[in-house]
Order: structure tokens, then sequence, then C-alpha cells
């Protein structure tokens, strides 16, 4: 509406042209009423894009009112009695809304018949109408139109109503029919009597003025705001089927229910499954040929309901508007149900989509337009409003649909990684075709990383494996890696963050690669990393080419949008992705140390694969960094060599015979160079204690200056029992074999023995023997006959005895722990290890707390009395690694000092330290 | 005995002045001195020495600590506490900290400012020198003090004549300044 002051202007402007200043003053009436008649034209033309063909014929209708109106005034009262005799006639009897909407569906005529607009004039009204056709044509319009002004407007009013309850279907075809009726009606009398009256090439000009005033009061009257989402919805319903979008939904149903067998035959199909099944020859021709009946009749139906649309004014601009807006939903509904979760390589969907836009989208769009044409003109000639072009833009637009579509799956294809590469294939056009693209793929899916994986829900290992396939899946999508470096940025930071990143790593490099073939969703460990080792390293013996080779002469300078601290990868080489988490190496071999001691010192008979894990690792931190790995490896080649040695020397010195009570083999470690082992000491039974220490003659005999330290937690010992009616042979830990070693007697009697007493004699914390015991319950070796008092079953209980245990396990407590079965025992076993664990972690914070403590002390003693929260803070500043306790529990401890007598609270809650 | 030449000896001013000139344009050594203080100062929590202990002050940069120490027994300053300031420079530990007695202290070695005479603060600084080291030094030289470049000269003489009379200096002169 904002283009009408301007438009209004220059009409004044034509009129001051046409009428002299006189004849505006002689006859301000009619003028008046002119103008006010106009405005709704004028508002109507307003929005209408073409207005050279009307702004024209209006200018010279103006001309010829005016001319007429000026020089016909002594004949006024002739005209004032034709044109009440025309008005009669052509007056439109006003039988109400009702039966419009009655006949809605018919042709009109028995409505004409019934409203007499059939009937021929009366031999006066003739003449009137042929007075008023020589002398004022626009007379004659002005008395159509002003019935038209207040009687349409009331049946549209009605109408109206009926837009008040837009949830009926096809409200808006009941709506065009009706107003297809109207104009039926108003225009019958004067197709039938008017028009021969005029000079055949007004005609034209003049049906158009009709037309158009019809189509003034239909779209004044009608409120564009409700017209247009029915209109939408009518287009959707149809445009639906026209495009096949329905089909595709249906056909994800029907891939569930089709395992009958019956395979649906459709030569014609939008389906991107189907497309992809066939031959080029029949890719070519399977949007074109054999359409299916049912898009035929919603296409027939549309371009129907189309044509009645445009008749009665309410096509156009904006029902083109609405149309676009309606192709625009398509073509995303249509990619999101054709593409979505189509993720196989090599991808054609591409391809695929661009033969549906030009085969099936365009040829729609070009229906259609050539119907709601803004220009009637332009309709009637038919011109082409749909090139070439557009089509090529509609087809880079379904592309850039298609990378959105891929953009908001990415997460999804990345976990399916790799059977999913076909959608990066399909991401990696969208994100060739514009950097803006590679920002937004790369926005988005840093905020699915962000909700889906980076979470306290996630284990570090799926937030690896998924670190892992989109380090590969965006080498792909990116060769050059900056899409990669801006998406691994959160990933990577938030890796560092967890505790066990650094665990989870190693052992994966150090699994064994053969389970690593298999399934690598095995849970717990990165499997794949150990293949991957061994796969990359070739790879990088290949290929090793640095940032700084001058004969590269296929360099190219880093993309515009890489980061600036942005460093190009060598390779999708994920171990170096990996290891490069974290600051330094320090880190990752601290870790390194611990899996390979903890893997080493347990019995096998060969280490190849740490041996191949640490070569190959040696070739990418280099010797240095590994040192203390291959000292630990040395270390165990060595001792078995020395331990046959000494074994030798042993038989030679003739030891073996007094060495009844079993073999020792042991393993020497450089204790510098092994981590720190938290296991906690115990005493061994003397008869080891005596050959421990014969070996270590033998030892120091060979190995002038150095010591054996025993560690007596570490290491496994095979055990065999023989018990009066079973035995047992196993390996198990040093520990069990103690605990179940002090059980042995020589008398008859099965030996009993409580738990403080075995803590005692064997300085075992109370939890481990517990834990041992348990143990051995559960191997049914012993029985738990009350609590914490363990006995030796000698005789293991046949089944008879066992049924008849459990049936007096109702009645005592005794017999019901007796015959407590073996799986619960384990279970508590397991239980008591790891309250053990437990007790001895709860010892490192201790000791931790301890550490804390020392950091306290020196922070009062300095820096004189502190309040808490001070103290905390200077905690969290000066503690490496920060304070991990909050203020409750510090204040709790420094409760429990205070109570000590080691601190105490001056003026103001200060704590304060006692000399 | 003179003063001045001592003063210029004992160069706090310079060293801070030199430091500046040093970490001009070196921003990751702030990084790395940060590091080394964290360390000594876990050092220095983990394996306490009796009677040493030292903190740092509460600007949160570690660049300043605040030291105490016992006065050792079977000297004049036996039962004392004694607290001293370090400032770190910025190329720590490649130049001495600034070490002052904050207690005022009656010492052959320190000034009336608490500024201190100790060679391993000067030039014969080195980086294998930590606070726990300056700390057990400076300890040493309450008990030892070097006479032969006195910054109290009256205390020297006195040392060497009149033990008794020192330490009746030491104890009118020592003022305990915690608990303010």
């Amino acid at each position: 509406m904002l283009s009408t002051v301007p438009l209004n202007v220059g009409r004044r402007r034509v009129c001051g042209s046409v009428f002299s200043p006189a004849s505006l003053e002689a006859h301000p009436k009619s003028i008046s009423d002119f103008r006010r008649e106009q405005t709704p034209v004028a508002s109507f033309q307003s929005s209408d894009s073409s207005s050279t063909f009307k702004a024209d014929s209006q200018s010279t209708s103006f001309a010829t009112i005016g001319g007429s109106t000026d020089t016909t005034s002594p004949e006024e009262d002739t005209l004032n009695q034709a044109r009440q005799a025309a008005k009669e006639f052509l007056s439109v009897p006003n039988l109400g809304f009702e039966l419009l909407y009655n006949f809605r569906n018919t042709d009109g005529s028995q409505v004409l018949k019934e409203w007499n607009r059939l009937s021929p004039p009366s031999k006066e009204t003739a003449e009137a109408l042929e007075y008023l056709m020589r002398t004022s044509p626009w007379t004659l319009f002005e008395c159509q139109f002003s019935d038209w002004a207040i009687q349409g407007m009331d049946a549209v009013r009605r109408l109206n109503l009926l837009l008040k309850s837009p949830g009926e279907e096809g409200l808006l075809r009941t709506i065009v029919d009706c107003l297809q009726l109207a104009r039926r009606i108003y225009l019958a009398p004067v197709v039938h009597y008017l028009l021969p009256l005029i000079t055949t090439p007004h005609q034209g000009g003049f049906l158009a003025q009709l037309q158009r005033a019809f189509h003034t009061v239909v779209q004044y009257s009608l409120p564009w705001k409700k017209i247009s989402p029915l209109l939408a919805r009518e287009l959707t319903q149809d445009a639906v089927v026209i495009l096949g979008i329905d089909t595709l939904d249906e056909d994800s149903d029907a891939d569930i229910m089709s395992l009958d067998g019956t395979e649906m035959e459709r030569a014609y199909s939008v389906s991107y499954k189907d497309w992809k099944q066939g031959s080029p020859e029949v890719r070519a021709h399977m949007m074109v040929d054999g359409e299916d009946g049912r898009v035929t009749i919603a296409r027939d139906r549309l371009l129907a309901f189309l044509n009645g649309l445009q008749l009665v004014g309410l096509g156009g601009d904006q029902a083109q508007k609405v149309f676009a807006n309606v192709m625009n939903i398509m073509m995303g509904d249509f990619i999101r149900a054709a593409y979505a979760g189509e993720w196989e390589s090599p991808s054609t969907v591409p391809q695929h989509l661009e033969q549906w836009i030009e085969n099936v989208y365009a040829r729609l769009v070009v229906h259609v337009l050539a119907i709601i044409n803004s220009d009637p003109a332009g309709a009637q000639s038919g011109a082409m409003e749909v090139s070439l072009r557009d089509v090529e833009k509609w087809q880079v637009m379904g592309i850039a649909r298609l990378g959105k579509l891929r953009v908001s799956e990415l997460f999804d294809v990345i976990v399916d990684w790799p059977a999913s590469s076909g959608a990066v294939e399909d991401l990696r056009r969208f994100t060739n075709n514009s950097s803006g693209a590679r920002l937004y793929a790369t926005n988005i899916f840093s905020v699915n990383l962000l909700q889906r994986l980076l979470h306290p829900g996630a284990s570090t290992v799926e937030i690896l494996q998924v670190y892992i396939s989109i380090i590969r899946a965006f080498h792909i999508l990116d060769p050059k890696g900056v899409l990669l470096d801006r998406i691994a940025r959160p990933i990577r930071r938030y890796l560092r963050d967890r505790e066990d990143t650094v665990k989870v790593i190693v052992s994966g490099l150090l699994a064994d690669p053969a389970t690593a073939e298999g399934p690598t969703a095995t849970g717990d460990t990165l499997a794949e990393l150990a293949a991957e080792l061994t796969k990359v390293h070739h790879h990088s013996m290949q290929n090793n080419r640095s940032e700084l080779d001058y004969d590269d002469l296929y360099w190219v300078p880093d993309p515009v949008d890489a980061a600036p601290d942005y460093k190009k990868s060598k390779s999708a080489d994920v171990i170096d992705s990996l290891v490069s988490l974290f600051d330094s190496k320090e880190t990752f071999v601290k870790e390194m140390q611990t899996l390979l001691a903890d893997r080493l010192i347990q019995k096998r008979q060969n280490y190849d694969q740490e041996v191949t894990v640490l070569e190959l690792l040696k070739v990418r931190f280099g010797d240095s960094a590994l040192q203390a790995c291959e000292v630990m490896l040395k270390d165990i080649s060595d001792s078995r060599r020395l331990d046959l040695t000494v074994r030798n020397d042993q038989m030679l010195s003739g030891y073996r015979k007094q060495a009844g009570a079993g073999k020792l083999h042991a393993k020497v470690l450089s204790r510098f160079f092994w981590p720190e082992f938290q296991e906690q000491e115990f005493k061994v039974p003397d008869e080891i204690t005596k050959l421990q220490a014969r070996y270590a003659t033998c030892f120091e005999r060979r190995k002038d200056s150095r010591k054996l330290m025993w560690r007596n937690a570490l290491g496994q010992v095979t055990v065999e029992l023989e018990l009066q009616n079973h035995t047992f042979k196993d390996e198990v830990t040093t520990r069990q074999a103690t605990v179940i070693y002090a059980f042995q007697s020589d008398s008859s009697e099965p030996a009993t023995k409580t738990i403080p007493e075995l803590a005692d004699e064997l300085e075992m914390s109370p939890t481990l023997v517990r834990s041992a015991c348990l143990f051995w319950v559960s191997k049914r070796i012993l029985t738990e006959v009350q609590r914490d008092t363990f006995r030796v079953l000698e005789f293991l209980p046949t089944e008879d005895e066992e049924h008849h245990a459990h049936a007096a396990g109702d009645f005592s407590d005794v017999s019901d722990s007796e015959a407590g079965d073996t799986a619960n025992a384990a279970a508590a076993a397991e239980a008591a290890a790891a309250a053990a664990a437990k007790e001895s972690a709860e010892a490192a914070a201790m000791e931790k707390m301890n550490v804390y403590w020392q950091f306290i002390v020196g922070m009062l003693t300095n820096q004189g009395p502190m309040a808490l929260n001070r103290i905390v803070m200077m905690l969290k500043i000066a503690v490496p690694g920060g304070f991990p306790f909050s203020n409750e529990e510090l204040r709790e401890f420094l409760g429990g000092m205070v109570s000590k007598g080691k601190l105490e609270i001056v003026n103001g809650g200060n704590y304060k330290i006692v000399h | 005995m003179d003063y001045s030449m001592e003063d210029t000896q004992n160069s706090a001013p310079d060293a801070q002045q030199a430091s500046k000139l040093n970490s001009s344009g070196q921003k990751s050594d702030t990084q790395s001195v940060t590091k080394r203080l964290q360390a000594e100062l876990m050092q220095l929590m983990l394996s306490p020495s009796p009677g040493i202990s030292a903190f740092p002050d509460a600007d949160g940069n570690l660049l300043s600590w605040t030291a105490t120490i016992t006065g050792p027994t079977e000297t004049p300053y036996e039962g004392l506490t004694l607290k001293l300031s370090f400032a770190f420079p910025n190329n720590y530990p490649y130049s001495p900290p600034t070490v002052l007695f904050k207690t005022p202290i009656y010492h052959p070695n320190v000034d009336f400012s608490g500024r201190i005479c100790l060679d391993i603060l000067k030039d014969k600084w080195s980086a294998v020198y930590n606070v726990s080291s300056v700390l057990l030094s400076l300890q040493s030289l309450l008990g030892e003090p070097n006479n032969a470049s006195p910054l109290n000269a009256q205390a020297a003489e006195l040392w060497d004549s009149d033990q008794a009379e020192f330490k009746r200096h030491v104890l009118a002169r020592h003022q305990d300044l915690d608990d303010e």
C-alpha cells in the first residue's frame, strides 16, 4: 500500500492534464464520486507490477469520461432517465448467499435463469442502454460496479464468515467456486447484451475493466491474510502428491511391511532407493515416464483450482508468493523424506536430486506459473515464466538443502562411520560450494557434539570412538583439515579434562589387534587403536612429507578460513591426534608405564605384543621418551635369563633337594624405571622367605653391588591343594596363596582361623584377609562357619547333602552360610576386594590430605591467621592440580585439627597455628 | 665502616631492574617461573625442614612469598620467629630472589632495613639454589655470621667480644610481626 500515494499523485497529475481546473469546479460531485469509487482500484493496481497496460486504459477511460461529462450537461435529464433504466436492468437481485453457496458446483445457468438474468431487455431498456453506450459507457460501468460494490461485498462478506472456521477441508475451493458463480452471474447480462453495443476495439478493454472491478471487490473484501494460509494448504495438499513426497513417506512404511516378498512394481518413482537400483537408462526415464494416475489426477485438480482462483482475481502476485512459499517447504520436505538416512557410498544423491528438480519440481512450477500469472496479458500469451537458469538455481538450492540435511544428520553419520561415507560425500559437495557452508556445518556440528557427546553420560571410550570417526570422516570431507581443526578443539579440550582418557588410549594401544578385527564396539577398550597403530605406521613410512618440503610442487597455502594456529596434520593420523591431546608426552608415557607394568608382571609365555607396540611407539615418539618402558621390557627379558642362571646355580649347589616347598621364579625390576606400586605388603610364608633369601644370594653372586627387594604383593602362585575328597589347582595371587597357606595343617582336623588371627599372623590388613578368604570360599576350599571365622572344607558335600543343607538352611544360620552358594561367595570376595581397594584409596586420600595440611601449616605460619575462605582460595592457587575438597570438607578437617590442638580459632573465625 | 659501599653491593633495586629488562618480550618466562615456584612449594610442603617454612603471598602470582625461620638452638636467636619476604624476579631461577628480613633483627650481616649480605643471594647465586636452600643458608647464617663483611659493624664487633651483650641487643631489637 505504500506505493499507493505516488500512484494517486500520478493519477491526479493525469487528471490535471485532462480536466481543466474550471471543469473540476463545475462538476465537483461527479468527480468526487469518481474518486471515491476509484480508490480501491488504485490500491489494487498499486500492488500490481505490470501496470503499464492498465494505466493506459485507465487514462483513456478518464479522457472519455472527462470529455463526456464535460460536454453533455444539457442532456442531463435524458441521461439520468437512461441511467435509471439501465440500473434497473443490470441490478442484481440480492437472492442471498445461500443460493450462491448451494449452486456453487453448477455452471450457473440455472441460477441465472432463476435470477432472470438471461431475459432480453425490454425495448425501452435496450434503447436506454444504447443511448448510454453511445454517450457515456462509463455510466454503465458505474451502474454495474456500484451494484457489485454493495451486493458483491455482501456476498463476499458471507464468504468471509466461512473463513472464520478455517478448519474445514477444501474451504478455499468452495469459496472460489462461489466466487466463480457470482462472477458469471454478474457478467452474464453484460456479455450478452452490452458487449454487442460497444465497438469491437473497445470490447476487450471494457471487459477487462469490468473484470478488474470484480477482482477489486473480491480482493478488497476477502482479507489476504486469511486466504493465504488456506491457499498454502490447498497447494501443499496437491503438491505433496505431485512431487511424490507422499509416496516416499509410504515407502518407509512399506519397507517395513513388505517382508512378505510382494515387491511393488512401480515404473514411476521419485524414491531414491528405487532410482539407485535401476540402471542408468532406467534412471533417466524413471521420473518422466509412466506417471502415476494419482499424480495426474492431483495435478489436474490443482491446475483447475488455480484456474478458478486466477479467474476470480485471487491469483496473481500474492498467490505466486504463497506458491513460492509452498514450493520452498516442499523442497525441504522432499529432501528430508527422500534422503534422510540414505548414507551408502558411493552416493548418487546429488544427481538424483538434480534430476528430480528438473523433471518433477520444475515441471510443476511451470504448470502453475502459467496459470497464476500476475500479468493477465502474459497469461494469454503463455510466456515461459521459468527459464533454464531458474532451474539451475533451484538445483543449487536443492544441493544446499541436502547439505543442510546432512549437517543435521552429521552426528549420526559419524557414529555410523564408515557405513555412512556416502553422506559425507554429499556434504563434501555442499561444503565445497561456499565457505559459509563450511562455517555452518562446523557450527551446527559443534552444537550437536556438545549436546550429544560431551557430557558426563558418555563414556570416554565412546567419545574417543566418535572422535576417531570424526577424524576419518572429516579427512574425507576436507583433506586440508581446517574443518577438523575447528571441530576437534572442543572435543580435545573436553577429553583433556577427562581423567581416564590417557588410560583408555594406552590400553587401546596395548590391546590385542586380533580382537580389533571383530566388532570394535567391545565396550571398554579401543582395540581399534592397536590395529590403527600398525596400519598407520606403514603409511607414515611412505609419505613423510613435512611442511617445509621445497620440492613439493603441489604445495598450496593454508585455506583462508583456517585458524591462526592451524597446523596441517600430516594425514588422518588418529594416533597422532590422540596422543597430541596432552601437552607433553610425559603424561602419556607415564600411563604407558603403569599399564605396561601391570601387563609385564603377569605371568605369560612371551610379551611380543608389548614389544611390538613399544617399537611402533618409538618410531613416533623417539627412543628417549620411551626409555623407561624400554628398560621395563629389558628387565623382563633379562630376568628371564637371570632366572635360568640362578636356578642352574641352585641346582649345582645342591639346594634343590632341600627346597621342597616349591619353585620360585623372580622378575627383577629396576626400581628407578618402574612406576610406584600401590600394593600393600605382607608377610609371606617362611618357606618362601627362605627361597627368596637363597635366590637373593645367587643373584647377588651374579650381579655385584645389587640388592634384591622382594615385592610380595606382586606375582602369581600356582597353588595345588589336596583336601580329603577334592583337589584344587589354579593360579592365584600371592596374597590369596599366602592366606590359604596359613590354613595348612598336618592334623586331620580341618583348620579354623579367624580374620584377626590371620591379619596378625600375615601382617596383612583385615580387609585384604577377608577378601582372600572369601575368594577361597568361592572356590569351595574354605567355609565361613561364623562371621570372620573360616574353616577348611575338607569334605566337599555331595549333592544330596547339599540339598539337605539347603533344607536345613531354613532353620539354622550356620548351615545357611555353609550352603551359601559359591556364586555368592565369589561376589562377596569381589566386594571385599573392592572394600580393600577402597581402604587403600582412603589411605591415599588421607595421605593427600596430609599434603594439604602441610600447605595449610605453611600458609598459616607465614601469612598469619586466615579465614576459611582465604585458606581455600590460597590452596586453589598454590596446590598444583587444584584443591579438590569443598569448603565444608575443609572446615571439618580444620575442625579436627583444632580439636587435636594443632590449630586455634582466633578473633573473627580466623585459623591460627599453635606453636 | 663505609655503609654506602655495602649498600651498592646489596643491590636489591638493581636486581629488580635487571629482571625487568630481561623479562621484556619473554612472556612465556612467567609461565616457567610459576611452574618452578610451584614445584619448589610442593617440595617444601612434602619434605619440610624443621625451623623453616615459606608460602606464597595472597596476591596470586606466586612471585612474592613470605618465609619464616625459627631461630636455631644455641644461638642468640633461639626461640625467636623471624619473618622474611621473598620477591622473585621474572627470570628466576637465573637471577636470585630479593630476600629481606621483615622482622627487625640484630645481626652482623643484616642492616636495619632488613637487607641481607649473603653471597649466594648476590654473585654466588646459581639456579640450583631454591627457597629452601636459601632459608637453610640464612638459618645457619644466624648461628655463624660472616664477620668479614658486616653490614652492622657494631653487631659484628659485639658478636666477637661480648655474646651476652649481643643477645641482649638481639632480644631488644626483636619484635614479633605476627598476629596483627
